[in-house]
């Protein structure tokens, strides 16, 4: 453990060493208050001839006589606000006595004189105003980035309750949950995460409820990332998540802020990020990936039944194919008489075993599956029905697969995608591949064999120190929102392995 | 591996000592018990129950009497090395041939009743392989799978009672008292070792959240396991008249197959997974049991990382007897026989030298203190 | 991490290996063929061998869904000497293409000659060895050779035999023309060697014997007569097995009387008929049910022991060709509660009677009740149910509730109309 610790400092070093010494140091340092020295600095940190977008201007501001020089990046900036609140009250100044955050009319301003911060803060969209003779930089807040509108729902849809969606802005997404919790002690606090790029990391909580081990816990993590670029959630999931082969997801994914802000209000972290329609929640437990906000939106029973058709649709996933494989090859004494004779006369002409002729099915499925999502919008449809019906139809019409087999693929595919998360999708769609494999090798014994040691591997697993199944499994106090949900008003309990400070809800 | 060590909750315990014990129910202990005891065999786990109480209640007394120490451990201190270290060989030799001999019962009823082409060691290594994986999770993770199988395993258990007692007949449990009263009660005494693995549970004591945890979970486990065992007990009796019953191997096996539910006519795919489940997660414990004893004993601190081989020695040592039907029901048989002493004496014996040593004034003094 | 690599990689060859080299009870549906029922025979002159006879069930046949259906027969009888059914799968697999398998296997039939011999109780616990029967499989016995009844039968309706065989027997359970003959209760009985074992009589040939007397429910199995074009195949009353061995048969209304007096039978309704009490040249027709449980009180301890059964039955009247008025007539209708509690407490003795002297044990599962009575299996094998059952007093009474009269109870009167 020590060992790796070291030499992970050490690499950090040699690569550090290694990259621009130089421009290091000098970002170090602070600004001159020679303003040509300045402007000099700037440009060649920026390659200003070469550097299409970056903008410096030199004006005199007449009312105390100074020159001073604006410099930002135009395509990430608000021409508007640079005319109006800065060039013109500067450039139209008279008074002599006006300190220049006195002339410049606009929201938000800040001082600074390390040149690294400076730079950060131009990369941010910001405006550095220079003047001549003081030892600092005026950093003048007129970022405009540019992204969608907050839009609907892709991916999570939902029937009854909010329809907005994350977008690419992490000021958005913070402005949406801001919407939903107003209160004082949401914080959010801002890193960066990486080296070279320098993106933007979002970490929203509650201060009064989140446990500070964890919050202390996902900082270390995040902090202890060494990489150059992050550019959005979905790879800074896979920087953070302990198991990296694991088939299981450790890190919730959701583009709905009602759903972040209700995890929020339950003591969770949520991190949000520039160019991620999305949010990540930490910790993440295997119900709040089988869990949709809808449930909760639904009215008690129908929450319900929805949550008893989605497990159902889970085991129907997992199991349908392979069980019908163990079944038919190695227990046929088990299906009744009927059903295995209508099996066994479907299965005449078919040239395959019935694990491969599974196999076969469950391949074109997941084909049809991936090439829908990948074929151009146009063409969309069209594959849809060659897939579905015509292979189907003609497969079955030219005895290459019965019937039946059809049926079983066609609904353990459809209940797959009742589980909503991405995630977990594909953990149940490779989980229902395994136990294939399993069912044929070694019919129910290797089934279940490969089902415990799932299980087994399940509660082994634990998302930043919280285990997978709680609070099923091992207990702890909460409103037990597991395969079903309480009446609203019976949820009276944050979940305890989140540890929040203050566990009741009321 | 290193995770905090967590202690488990009431739920999980007992849900580990009735897939340790309970599960007996589903192998060849009933066709044992009633080789002997008939149509009476219902009454041998209540039988054995009463006169179990005795002692676990001793060892109860004993062990909770140390905060944090287990069985091994207790042993140790009350004994002193030498001869804890003889008595913990022989618990550990015990529990070591029950392991190898439930396995190959299990491997056989496998075997036999559903891959009768399949080599046995193929069977054997999945299932050991399976286990010692589940084994080498950690003893919380145990627990919690078991917790999380167990409703729907009680569950499929029920399913097969309800429906086997719609099929049977409450009639063969006649004449009441089988082959003589006296006769019972001897012959449930000389089987008590049903309850032997009651021992072992305490080697978890210090994995439980606190002492009292562990006494009502204790409890509670062994009255659950009582009823299930005679209530399914009496429930093969109902369906096949001790004659028959007499004759089965296995006979919770054969019940499966034989009850239909509506247009279900075979049922057995239904119990089989489930039953697959509660042997692996069985064996899992098991194997942690033996590599607690077997660690305590030569030394070993991450005893963990004895499973896997452990679990391989067992599956060698597993197929040596040939004709397994037979050749391992008559070793069950005798280790049953020889195993009852031991686990009535021994907590017996431990109590009083406690209470010789005055162990339990130490401990109010202690407390007092 | 690279130990972790590599065993990571050994044991996944291992499981691709396995899962290459494995699959060692894989068998596929359609490549086996389905035993749908044995049937056994004595082998003529060889003494300790059988013949044995296969009912194959054809999936094809009457399949709809594509891939399958075709002109082929619904089945395929085979019938061969053997040394016993376990092991004569494989000589019929040179003659059959596919592997024959037991799992589908529902009945076994046994011949009645065979069923009558004294070895046949040693070929049928072959049936407990095999690992695809199942225990809760039909047992019945034919009238003549098994092998020409499964050749015979020819149903025209239900064309898959599993179907066939699977609802005329429970339809005929359940009309009380035949018992409820599971192989493992087969077993059960001839272990407890107490009762007698009804297993369900059948044949395949009409005999030319004319219909015996007036009842047409005094028959058995080959005493139907009908005419149509139809099956030649009939389930009739029950074959009486003492001992695992065959010692007689019972008629349908035996059949019947004997599931009323059994107690751990739940038996539906029988349509039965009766001589109407106020014509003698017609017959009424009743619907018997049972009205709450068969109470039989037994003495077993001191001097002789006695029975005492209660039988309630509920009877509706369902037919009245001697257009008597029973709904508004109470007198009458006493007469008639009194004509039919006789005549049924007569029969019932008169079966009692036959099974104390003709079969010294009886098949109603009393025996059962009388375990009751003892606390230990010494004591209740010392008293010996076989032995002491001729010599019982058996009091019967019969307990009827007139029940509806049809659906309509009213009927026109016959002087009237015929005025």
């Amino acid at each position: 453990m020590l060992n790796r610790l070291l030499r992970k400092t050490h690499r950090k070093k040699v690569k550090n060493e290694q990259s621009s010494n130089e421009k290091n140091t000098l970002k170090e340092s602070d600004i001159d208050a020679n303003l040509e020295n300045t402007i000099n600095l700037f440009k060649s940190l920026y390659s200003y001839s070469d550097n299409q977008d970056v903008i410096l201007r030199t004006i005199h501001i007449p009312g105390i006589n100074k020159n001073a020089a604006i410099f930002f990046i135009n395509t990430i900036t608000n021409p508007m606000s640079i005319e109006d609140y800065i060039v013109s009250p500067l450039l139209q100044n008279n008074d002599a006595t006006k300190q220049v955050e006195d002339i410049i009319t606009v929201q938000s301003m800040k001082t600074n004189t390390r040149i690294s911060d400076i730079v950060t803060h131009i990369n941010n969209g910001n405006t550095a105003l220079f003047v001549d003779g003081e030892k600092h930089a005026y950093l003048i807040g007129s970022s405009n980035f540019e992204g969608r509108a907050v839009e609907k729902t892709q991916n999570e849809n939902v029937v009854k309750g909010p329809k907005e969606a994350f977008n690419e802005k992490a000021a958005t997404n913070i402005s949406l949950i801001r919407k939903k919790i107003k209160s004082e002690s949401l914080v959010v606090e801002s890193l960066i995460i990486s080296k070279r790029s320098r993106n933007d990391l979002y970490i929203v909580y509650e201060k009064d409820l989140v446990d500070d081990k964890l919050l202390q816990n996902v900082k270390n993590r995040v902090n202890s990332l060494d990489v150059d670029a992050v550019q959005n959630l979905s790879l800074l999931e896979q920087h953070i998540e302990e198991r990296k082969y694991s088939i299981f997801p450790t890190v919730l994914y959701t583009e709905r802020p009602d759903r972040a802000a209700s995890f929020i209000e339950d003591g969770y972290i949520v991190l949000l990020m520039d160019n991620s329609p999305d949010s990540l929640v930490l910790p993440a437990t295997f119900w709040s990936f089988f869990h949709t906000s809808e449930e909760h939106y639904l009215r008690f029973p129908y929450g319900n039944f929805t949550r008893l058709l989605r497990i159902m649709a889970l085991f129907i996933t997992l199991f349908t194919s392979s069980v019908y494989v163990a079944v038919v090859t190695y227990h046929s004494e088990m299906v009744p008489p009927d059903l295995l004779l209508a099996i066994a006369a479907t299965r005449e002409k078919v040239p395959f075993p019935a694990a491969v002729e599974v196999f076969l099915m469950e391949f074109a499925f997941e084909l049809i599956r991936e090439a829908g999502l990948r074929v151009p919008s146009p063409i969309g449809p069209t594959i849809g029905i060659v897939g579905a019906l015509i292979l189907g139809q003609a497969a079955v019409q030219a005895n290459i697969v019965s019937p039946i087999v059809v049926i079983i693929v066609a609904l353990g595919g459809l209940s797959s995608f009742a589980i909503g998360d991405i995630s977990m999708n594909f953990t149940v769609r490779i989980g229902r591949l395994l136990l294939l494999f399993a069912a044929s090798f070694m019919g129910l014994f290797g089934l279940t064999a490969l089902f415990t040691m799932g299980i087994f591997y399940m509660v082994s697993i634990k998302s930043f120190g919280v285990p997978y199944l709680s609070p099923l499994t091992p207990f702890y106090a909460s409103s037990g929102d597991k395969i079903f949900r309480k009446v609203l008003q019976k949820e009276i309990l944050r979940p305890g392995y989140v540890k929040p400070k203050d566990i009741k809800k009321r | 591996m290193e995770q905090s060590k967590q202690l488990i909750g009431i739920k999980e315990y007992v849900a580990i000592a009735l897939l340790m014990i309970g599960t007996k129910l589903t192998d060849d202990t009933p066709s044992i018990i009633f080789e002997n005891v008939k149509n009476a065999g219902w009454m041998t786990p209540i039988i054995n129950g009463l006169i179990a109480i005795i002692p676990i209640y001793f060892l109860m007394k004993v062990v909770t009497n140390y905060k944090s120490k287990n069985l091994a451990e207790v042993t140790d201190h009350l004994f002193g090395k030498f001869f804890s270290f003889l008595i913990l060989l022989l618990l550990l030799a015990v529990g070591l041939s029950a392991v190898i001999i439930d396995t190959a019962i299990y491997t056989d009823i496998i075997g036999t009743m559903y891959f009768s082409k399949t080599p046995t060691i193929i069977i054997y290594g999945i299932l050991m392989f399976v286990c010692a994986y589940g084994a080498s999770r950690g003893f919380e993770q145990i627990g919690s799978v078991a917790w999380i199988v167990f409703p729907y395993l009680q569950g499929s258990l029920l399913l097969a009672l309800i429906l086997t007692i719609g099929q049977g007949n409450t009639a063969f449990l006649f004449p009441l008292f089988g082959p003589g009263t006296w006769e019972v009660v001897k012959e449930s005494s000389l089987k008590l070792s049903i309850y032997a693995d009651f021992l072992y549970l305490f080697l978890f004591y210090p994995y439980i959240k606190n002492s009292k945890v562990f006494k009502k979970g204790t409890w509670l486990s062994f009255i659950l396991i009582v009823i299930n065992m005679s209530i399914s007990m009496a429930c093969y009796v109902f369906l096949f008249d001790y004659q028959s019953i007499m004759q089965l191997n296995y006979p919770y096996h054969e019940v499966i197959r034989t009850i239909t539910f509506g247009f279900m006519i075979n049922m057995e795919a239904l119990f089989l997974p489930f039953w697959l489940i509660a042997s692996f997660v069985r064996f899992s414990i098991y194997l942690y049991v033996i590599a607690i004893l077997f660690g305590h004993l030569f030394k070993i601190k991450h005893f963990e990382y004895l499973i896997p081989s452990l679990a391989t020695s067992i599956v060698f040592l597993g197929m040596i007897p040939e004709s397994p039907t037979f050749a391992i029901f008559n070793l069950r048989e005798n280790l049953i026989l020889i195993v009852s002493p031991l686990f009535f004496f021994l907590p017996c014996l431990m109590w009083l030298v406690a209470k010789l040593k005055g162990e339990y004034k130490n401990a109010n003094k202690k407390k007092v203190g | 991490m690279p130990i972790r690599k590599k065993l990571g990689r050994i044991i996944f060859s291992l499981l691709a290996l396995l899962w290459l080299s494995g699959c060692w009870d894989q068998k596929e549906v359609e490549e086996q063929a389905y035993v749908i029922g044995i049937g056994i025979d004595k082998a003529e002159d060889q003494e300790n061998r059988v013949k044995i006879t296969y009912l194959i069930s054809n999936p094809e046949a009457g399949a709809t869904a594509q891939g399958g259906g075709s002109g082929e027969q619904p089945r395929e009888i085979i019938s061969f000497v053997a040394d016993e059914f376990i092991s004569s799968t494989n000589l019929a697999n040179s003659v059959i293409a596919k592997q024959i398998t037991y799992d589908l296997l529902r009945m076994i039939a046994v011949s009645e000659e065979f069923a009558r011999d004294e070895q046949f109780i040693r070929w049928i616990y072959d049936a407990t060895k095999a690992m695809e029967i199942k225990r809760d499989i039909k047992f019945l016995v034919t009238k003549e050779d098994t092998a020409t009844f499964f050749q015979t039968n020819n149903p025209i309706l239900e064309t898959r035999p599993h179907e066939y065989f699977e609802k005329i027997l429970n339809t005929g359970f359940n009309n009380g023309t035949i018992p409820k003959s599971e192989l493992n209760q087969f077993f059960r009985i001839t272990e407890a060697d107490a009762d007698l074992f009804l297993g369900i009589y059948s044949s395949s040939e009409k005999e030319r014997r004319q219909q015996s007397g007036e009842d047409p429910h005094q028959i058995t199995a080959g005493e139907f007569q009908f005419e149509g074009e139809t099956n030649t195949t009939q389930f009739i009353g029950s074959a009486v097995f003492k001992e695992g061995q065959m010692i007689d048969s019972l008629t349908i209304e035996e059949t019947r009387l004997a599931i009323l007096l059994n107690p751990t039978l739940k038996p539906g309704f029988f349509l039965g008929t009766l001589p109407d009490p106020f014509d003698e040249t017609y017959r009424i027709v009743i619907r018997v049910e049972n009205n709450g449980p068969l109470k039989v009180d037994m003495k077993l301890k001191s001097g002789t022991p006695n029975i005492d059964v209660i039988v309630p039955l509920t009877i509706e009247v369902l037919s009245n060709h001697s257009m008597t008025d029973y709904p508004k007539d109470a007198e009458k209708r006493n007469k008639l509660k009194k004509s039919i509690q006789e005549s049924l407490t007569k029969k019932i003795e008169d079966l009692i009677r036959k099974t104390q002297e003709e079969y010294k044990t009886e098949p109603f599962g009393w025996s059962l009740i009388a375990r009751k009575k003892f606390s230990t299996l010494s004591e209740w094998e010392n008293f010996d149910w076989m032995k002491t059952y001729p010599d019982m007093n058996t009091n019967v009474s019969v307990q009827i509730k007139l029940g509806k009269f049809g659906r309509q109870s009213d009927l026109p009167r016959i002087e009237e109309i015929r005025d």
